[in-house]
């Protein structure tokens, strides 16, 4: 049988998989897509310092942890639904704990920018249907976002631009990517000065291109001049970009930066600015935190109210900084990405884990839940990069316990020890 | 004076909003002065050793308390020596008195600092001066001096007041500055993307932003935001 | 459970009952007779000399959704203010911006048991009901945004209303909205091509259409469909010196129309659009002229948009007006053009008494509170546009004392003496007027026939205030009344008691309603419609809107 799936890799959640329930594979999807639909190995059951237990053994010990913490980590929700990423805030404020989720290490820059700025953007729809000048600037979606191009980007079909030829596809990247060899125009710049090529685009574009010097960030000023050109000349444009800006040197100001060019563009014509975010629902785990205490990430609830402060309580600060005595790990592996340090402190705490697969933070956790595979095996509601609800499915029953059901145990059993 | 010494290794950061003040008070109201430690709201003597030696307006820091944050917030007088790192948020939301560092001082210095001394021995951090994520306006008075070395994001959105770093600092000096004086005597990074006025002095190497025009002695914008902020080497 | 409200000095003008000490008796989350309950099984609440009345309704607030949580995100600077530190209940913070669980907490303190979120973006519905379901202790509902959706402007250009009604219908069920809201129509469309529509006969880019024609027809096929509410609307040309006549021009639209349960329009925040002149140095109000026009329509109602001084958020659908106020102020901005059905954007604010602007604004909410009929106009802040809903209690007292609005004229810009007629009016609105106002004045143009009032059968939704109506002269006692009404002595929801002396002591949660009236309609009619023009969306047909039972709570209105 053939069902519709949604896709629940990258941030672009494309909507539109089939997924063969007797083949067990899936048709459309990208490569990336479709291992999230493939047969994987499983954590087989709960277990406690590596010996199988129940559910609820492993949610009271994992209970008895976070509340015996003087500083217990949440971490992780990029790869897990707002039903759970909502128990998630509510156990932290309940355990006076710190939330802070993958965005961290990825597109926090975006939202520290967006706190300056604002977000002048627009959906995915709305660039398909009327972008008519994209630029891509420090992201490789052909790569990165598969699907992207095609659906929204670069060569969908939209109401106003009907195909790729009406539309013109720029790269601004350190090197000549994949996505940079289809671009109509490429423009390479020195790895660091995407914030200096900013200015000059806005500088050049007010009017005061005379002060601009004739070259900027390894790129010539004629370049500069071409491409404000075309950018003042769109009739609707977009920035679609990604990690060469967030995490390159100047991160958050480059994006803050980019969006003073885009708020200057809307002067004179039409442009939006979207980040291409990487988990599929890594724009819930900052959202639903949003709407719940305030803040998107590096949240700490120890005095018993929320409190953002990045530079100390996101997850790597949190750990580097010796100021975390416990941790949950749920959805993500930090002991495969974090640096040294970091890790060095999630091996010296009680670590719980939350995922349907093991990885290297398995192999420092005290405690091990397995759970159920959201988008196969349990529904629940994400958020694609564009912030648009899109409910990921069941298509399949499992004797998995889902993150929701976990943390709805936990939080209980937390109640209950809390008194 | 009052002198404070860790007495035990933190299991995770203190938030102690220590001030000159804490000095004043009687030692049983000292001992029980609250400080948080983690999710628990403990009493200052529970984590160090207290010792109070006349009724000076004057607290000395023993040890290392880089894992203690938010000293000398608010404070309005006196003085806070500490005689080794400290954490991060000092000497946040000054106003008077003068606190002395005399090994490294973590992220947010002097952050929206409107009166009163800083000087750090070693280096600092990030955020040096800086005004909080969403509020509009940075450092508004009183004066930082860093020995060492600063990190990134230095007297952002300042308003008035002096920041000098004697040794090297990272990216973005100055940015939205209003008014104010940044000296940095050695080199640094992007200094005074939408710079709108102030003075930025600057002894070594700098990249500015390339929307600013020459001028004689330096350099005048951002003229992105029709700024008339002045960068210039430090002589 | 059964309740049992002794002796409270009951205002419920639905039912006419004008301070009279009544009893109220509570059984099974209604009111009901005293017949139907055990007295000594009841919990007695003793409400002796004091004001017992139907819980709030809050019919146009931005409470939950897209751009409320950008709102958010973009203003720590707003969050940072600590309300209540977690114990029993979720810890609170904002200033006037809140956070989910803050917002049914203050709007419970308030004793307002119903909130409605005033702008749904459809594509966006589901994140909207995520957040109406974060929200504790009121029922709510939303109103999703027809005025620049494509399928919309489609069936006014073909002049096709059968189909135009049909697509009402399927909208409604997808997004479990409640009824139909139109937000600068026309011109949001424009703003994709960074233009606008401020009047109504500018054409709309791409259609070939008028935003009259948008209006006129959505009015024609929500009182054909007999939708429980009428059409609402965000008129054009928002925030500009001489908007009024716009106003004016879009109120008159409604002549010809007839519904006796409900007004056939509900012009929304009409301080907003209510300026007279030509530049904001000459800008006058234009109150007066509005208020003479719907005071002689028998089918239109307004709510006001209060400004009040402090912190404030422009957060809209009208997204040209927001890059316009981003413009004027140089704040900060976003913006959210959504696919084919509309936008939004976001501005932080702030109201300063002695700016002459700000000041003209204020006095203008209150002229339309004051100069219009109390049968024709609701409380609002338009939150958090104006302002914090948790100011409805001062909106409240200014508008029953001249004396209160003589002390805060001494504070306020000098301007408003010549440029608004609000230090001339002498109206002092009754404790009865303001509690229609309130309560079962929104409830009746939203078509909620058991909220709004303590009549047998309606919801047991009570507010219970610390002030003897029968001895409280809120002419001269302005501050106990705007103190009286921020904390409820008792407000209960559904039967049961959530708040005591202006403190928290239950948590609950609410229903979502929404209106189903897909059986006056044949959906296959646009089946291929959608179809066809669903290739313009990012996400499929099949899997575009909101099912029930992702809802919390949901209560479905069948029509």
């Amino acid at each position: 049988m053939e069902v519709n799936v949604v896709c629940t890799f990258c941030g672009s959640v494309c909507d539109d998989g089939i997924f063969d329930t007797e083949k067990f594979k899936t048709k459309r999807l990208c490569k990336l897509g479709s291992s999230k639909f493939s047969k994987k190995e499983r954590i087989k059951s709960p277990m406690i310092d590596g010996k199988e237990v129940s559910y609820e053994e492993a949610i009271a010990k994992a209970a008895e942890i976070l509340v015996n913490a003087k500083r217990p980590l949440l971490y992780g929700w990029a790869s897990t639904v707002n039903e759970a990423i909502r128990l998630g805030i509510i156990l932290t404020e309940k355990v006076r704990g710190v939330y802070d989720q993958c965005a961290s290490v990825c597109h926090a820059p975006s939202i520290l920018a967006v706190i300056e700025e604002g977000l002048p953007a627009g959906t995915l729809g709305s660039i398909k249907n009327r972008a008519d000048v994209v630029v891509f600037w420090g992201c490789n979606p052909m790569e990165a976002h598969p699907r992207h191009g095609m659906r929204y980007s670069i060569s969908a079909k939209g109401l106003l631009v009907k195909d790729r030829k009406e539309r013109k596809v720029i790269v601004v990247d350190v090197r000549e990517t994949r996505t940079a060899r289809q671009a109509d125009l490429f423009v390479q710049v020195k790895p660091g000065y995407d914030y200096l090529v900013f200015s000059a685009l806005r500088a050049i574009i007010s009017g005061n291109a005379d002060v601009v010097p004739d070259e900027v960030g390894g790129v010539s000023k004629d370049k500069l001049i071409e491409l404000a050109d075309i950018m003042k000349n769109a009739k609707y444009g977009a920035i679609l970009y990604g990690l060469g800006l967030t995490q390159s040197r100047g991160r958050d100001r480059n994006v803050e930066n980019a969006i003073k060019l885009i708020q200057l563009l809307n002067r004179y014509t039409r442009w939006v600015i979207l980040p291409m975010r990487g988990h599929y629902n890594v724009t819930g785990a900052g959202e639903v935190p949003a709407w719940e205490c305030g803040y998107q990430y590096a949240i700490d609830f120890s005095r018993g109210y929320p409190r953002f402060y990045p530079n100390e309580f996101s997850a790597v600060e949190v750990l580097k900084r010796g100021d975390c005595d416990a941790a949950l790990i749920i959805a993500s592996d930090p002991v495969a990405h974090f640096p040294k340090e970091a890790v060095k402190k999630l091996k010296e705490i009680p670590v719980i884990q939350i995922d349907p697969f093991p990885n290297m933070t398995t192999l420092v956790a005290n405690v091990v839940i397995p759970s159920a595979i959201y988008g196969l095996e349990a529904e629940g509601t994400a958020y694609r990069m564009d912030v648009i609800p899109i409910r990921v499915k069941k298509i399949i029953d499992t004797e998995y316990w889902s993150d929701e059901k976990i943390l709805e145990e936990l939080l209980k059993k937390v109640e209950e020890l809390m008194g | 004076m009052l002198i404070l010494k860790p007495k035990v290794d933190f299991v995770v950061n203190v938030e102690a909003e220590i001030t000159p003040e804490l000095a004043t008070k009687d030692l049983e109201e000292i001992k029980k002065f609250k400080v948080y430690y983690g999710k628990e709201e403990v009493e200052l003597e529970k984590l160090f050793e207290i010792s109070k030696q006349g009724n000076e307006k004057k607290i000395v820091l023993e040890g290392d308390f880089s894992k203690v944050k938010w000293i000398g917030y608010k404070m309005e007088d006196g003085e806070i020596v500490v005689k080794g790192n400290v954490g991060s948020h000092c000497g946040a939301c000054m106003k008077g008195g003068k606190i002395v560092v005399e090994g490294n001082a973590d992220d947010w210095l002097g952050a929206e600092m409107s009166g009163g001394e800083i000087v750090v021995k070693g280096n600092a951090g990030n955020l040096i001066g800086c005004p909080y994520h969403g509020d509009t306006t940075g450092m508004t008075g009183g004066k930082i001096v860093i020995e060492g070395n600063a990190g990134n994001y230095i007297g952002e959105r300042m308003n008035g007041g002096e920041i000098e770093i004697k040794g090297n600092a990272g990216d973005f000096i100055g940015t939205e500055m209003r008014n104010g004086k940044i000296v940095i005597h050695g080199s640094c990074g992007f200094v005074g993307g939408d710079m709108r006025g102030g003075e930025i002095l600057i002894g070594g190497d700098f990249e500015i932003v390339p929307s600013f025009k020459k001028t004689e002695d330096g350099y005048v914008g951002d003229l992105n935001v029709k700024g008339e902020g002045v960068v210039k080497k430090l002589q | 459970m059964m309740l049992h409200i002794k002796n409270g000095i009951v205002i419920d003008p639905k039912n006419k009952v004008i301070k009279e000490k009544m009893d109220i008796f509570v059984k099974d989350g209604k009111i009901v007779e005293e017949s139907e309950i055990k007295k000594d099984e009841c919990k007695v609440i003793d409400a002796t000399n004091k004001l017992v009345v139907a819980g709030g309704v809050d019919m146009h607030a931005h409470i939950a959704g897209s751009k409320i949580n950008t709102g958010r995100s973009m203003r720590p600077e707003e969050m940072r203010p600590v309300r209540s530190k977690a114990n029993k209940f979720r810890a609170t913070v904002g200033r006037t911006l809140l956070t989910a669980p803050a917002i049914g907490y203050e709007y419970a303190k308030m004793g307002y048991t119903t909130a409605f979120e005033a702008a749904q973006p459809p594509i966006g519905a589901l994140h909207t009901h995520e957040e109406l379901d974060s929200i504790p202790m009121v029922d709510k509902a939303a109103l999703p945004v027809f005025g620049n959706w494509h399928f919309v402007l489609k069936y006014v250009a073909e002049k096709d209303l059968e189909k135009l009604k049909t697509f009402i219908a399927w909208a409604l069920e997808r997004t479990k909205g409640y009824g139909v809201k139109v937000v600068n129509p026309g011109g949001v469309e424009a703003w994709m091509y960074g233009k606008n529509c401020r009047n109504l006969d500018d054409e709309v880019p791409g259609f070939n259409i008028t935003p009259r024609e948008i209006i006129t027809s959505l009015i024609k096929a929500v009182e054909e469909l007999r939708l429980t509410h009428c059409t609402h609307i965000h008129c054009n040309n928002l925030g500009n010196p001489g908007n009024y006549q716009t106003t004016i021009e879009t109120i008159k639209l409604a002549s010809g129309f007839k519904n006796d349960k409900r007004p056939v329009l509900h012009v929304t925040h009409v301080q907003f659009n209510a300026y007279a002149g030509t530049t904001w140095r000459d800008a006058k109000s234009g109150a007066e002229e509005i208020a003479k026009v719907v005071n002689k329509m028998d089918n239109v109602t307004i709510d006001m948009g209060q400004p009040i001084f402090g912190t404030a958020t422009a957060m809209t659908g009208d997204a040209p007006f927001q890059f316009t106020l981003h413009r004027l102020l140089g704040a900060k901005w976003s913006n959210k053009d959504s696919e084919v059905e509309g936008g939004a954007g976001i501005v932080p604010l702030v109201y300063l008494p002695k700016n002459p602007v700000h000041a003209l604004q204020w006095a203008i909410g209150l002229e339309l509170g004051l100069l219009i009929d109390s049968d024709k106009v609701v409380i609002t802040t338009d939150y958090p546009n104006g302002g914090p809903f948790t100011e409805y209690p001062y909106i409240m007292a200014m508008l029953m004392s001249k004396k209160m609005r003589e002390k805060e004229l001494e504070r306020v810009s000098p301007y408003v003496q010549k440029a608004t007629s609000l230090p001339a009016i002498d109206t002092e609105k009754t404790l009865e007027e303001v509690i229609h106002m309130t309560r079962d004045l929104p409830a009746k143009i939203l078509g909620l026939e058991n909220k709004g009032h303590l009549g047998v059968g309606a919801d047991a939704d009570i507010a219970i205030y610390d002030i003897n109506p029968l001895e409280i002269d809120p002419s001269n006692d302005y501050e106990l009344i705007n103190k009286a009404f921020r904390r409820a002595m008792y407000t209960i929801k559904g039967g049961e008691i959530i708040v005591k002396d202006g403190e928290l002591v239950k948590e609950v949660w609410g229903k979502t309603y929404w209106v189903d009236v897909r059986s006056k309609v044949e959906l296959e009619a646009i089946k291929a419609d959608l179809e066809d023009y669903f290739k313009y969306y990012s996400v499929e047909l099949q899997n575009y809107g909101v099912e029930e039972r992702w809802i919390r709570m949901p209560e479905r209105i069948v029509l």
